[in-house]
């Protein structure tokens, strides 16, 4: 039963980053910045360092090429960089220790690779033109600002969920 | 060499780079339809989305019942201000519409470029990757007779045009979105009606451009804009925005105009997606056919 919790718990963040989005009140600072929520991203950090690598990666290509399917209509940007971000989150934790603050910490580092790797797709296919300094002003600041703020609010619970479910793995 | 080649990781990511490249090539042309695993994968996540939405939104909802209760009293001294003048702009509203219709029957019109169908939709979700993509998706699809390139309104005025539909399902593209290709046919309700085409969005200040407007022509601010009907597939009369701004474009033949935007961009639970009452002869859309390949979507 505990295995199925995680694909489940991912699913809901998936659906709830679009209802986010719409529900946000993006009057605040005049609509001059954007929130994006990258709590999907974020719970697949989580799972690859607490739970398990192979589950991570592996959710990491499933849900990119959702994402993409839905939320994008390019198909090929978000598959490549979910678990490539993964990929790299999981090689700085094997430099620092893993204590819940670091794991934060560097998820939001690598949350901030992901952004930057969508603008620089996105730039390269032409969808826009804005220049780093513009998009990192409206975008990617604001982003880590309100994913920050996530995190601390989940870091313990994902922490426990996963590795419940590490546990789980190990026992079958 | 050998070690070259033998080195796993490098191999893993030079084949996924090459699948990328594939399959946003495959992505991004134009696509007259979404391929079946996608129409699939969508309505699935459309059922999910909507089953979460729907009593997200009822709560919702009441929150802004209480909200709105708190300034009834000024709007409703407003609302009666307007209403006096309603019975006398009803009356003349009637009596314009028939002897427009009579006359349309005299000189044997039918229809007109400003006749719609609206649809009523709920949107279930939005696209969390803002500022790249703008777009909503909402629960009315293909099998409800939802078309591709249909435009899309608010109760206050344009806000999109469909990208893409599968059965239950169809995805919107608002107008905000900084893509070069969304392109509409708009005229200014000014003593001379005037074209355009809105092309572009200016984030800082949130203006649309309606740009090729001729450079003689003056036009003054607050000139309503409304989408022309010309292009053939979104219908006419459709308001926009209205003039802020007006400059010489930038080799001097034309003149843009800055047009702050009727609808809000932002908090959408219901729109409107318009079927176009007026058919286009045969003759005229072939014709058409033609010019879209040569200049893409010209809406």
């Amino acid at each position: 039963m505990k295995r199925f919790i995680v694909p489940f718990l991912l699913l809901f963040l998936f659906v709830f980053e679009g209802l986010f989005t719409q529900l946000f009140p993006v009057d605040i600072f005049n609509g001059q910045y954007i929130f994006v929520p990258r709590f999907l991203i974020i719970a697949i950090f989580f799972l690859t360092i607490y739970g398990n690598v192979k589950h991570g990666i592996i959710n990491g290509f499933l849900f990119g090429l959702l994402f993409d399917m839905v939320y994008t209509e390019v198909i090929g940007v978000y598959f490549f960089l979910f678990p490539l971000s993964a990929y790299l989150f999981l090689k700085i934790m094997k430099i620092v220790q893993t204590n819940i603050f670091l794991v934060s910490f560097v998820s939001l580092i690598c949350v901030a690779f992901l952004e930057a790797g969508v603008y620089m797709l996105n730039l390269l296919i032409q969808i826009t033109s804005m220049d780093f300094s513009k998009f990192t002003q409206i975008r990617l600041v604001p982003t880590l600002a309100m994913n920050l703020i996530f995190v601390l609010f989940v870091a313990y619970p994902f922490k426990r969920q996963f590795e419940k479910f590490a546990d789980a793995l190990r026992n079958d | 060499m050998p070690q070259f080649f033998l080195n796993k990781r490098l191999i893993i990511l030079l084949v996924s780079i090459i699948i990328l490249v594939a399959l946003i090539g495959f992505s991004i042309r134009d696509r007259a339809n979404l391929s079946w695993p996608e129409k699939f994968v969508k309505d699935t996540t459309g059922w999910v989305q909507s089953l979460v939405a729907t009593p997200t939104q009822y709560v919702v909802g009441i929150f802004e019942n209480v909200k709105d209760l708190q300034n009834t009293y000024e709007e409703n001294k407003e609302l009666k201000k307007h209403l006096e003048d309603m019975a006398r702009l009803e009356a003349k509203v009637y009596s314009l519409e028939q002897e427009n219709s009579e006359l349309s029957e005299i000189l044997k019109i039918e229809g007109s470029v400003g006749d719609y169908e609206p649809m009523q939709a709920t949107v279930i979700s939005r696209s969390p990757d803002r500022l790249w993509h703008e777009m909503i998706i909402v629960n009315k699809g293909s099998s409800h007779g939802v078309e591709k390139n249909m435009a899309v309104m608010t109760a206050r005025g344009l806000i999109g045009k469909v990208k893409s539909t599968t059965p239950f399902t169809s995805t919107i593209q608002l107008l905000s979105a900084l893509d070069p290709t969304n392109r509409i046919s708009a005229a200014l309700q000014g003593d001379k009606k005037l074209f355009g085409t809105i092309e572009g969005y200016d984030k800082e200040n949130e203006w649309l451009l309606l740009k090729g407007l001729p450079i003689d022509s003056e036009i003054k601010e607050e000139e309503m804009v409304v989408t022309s009907g010309l292009g053939g597939v979104f219908p006419g009369d459709v308001p926009i925005g209205k003039v802020i701004e007006v400059v010489p474009d930038q080799f001097g033949l034309n003149q843009t105009a800055y047009i702050k935007p009727e609808a809000d961009f932002y908090n959408i639970s219901h729109v409107m997606i318009l079927t176009r009452g007026m058919t286009i002869p045969d003759e005229v859309e072939e014709d058409e056919q033609v010019d879209e390949e040569n200049e893409g979507d010209d809406l």
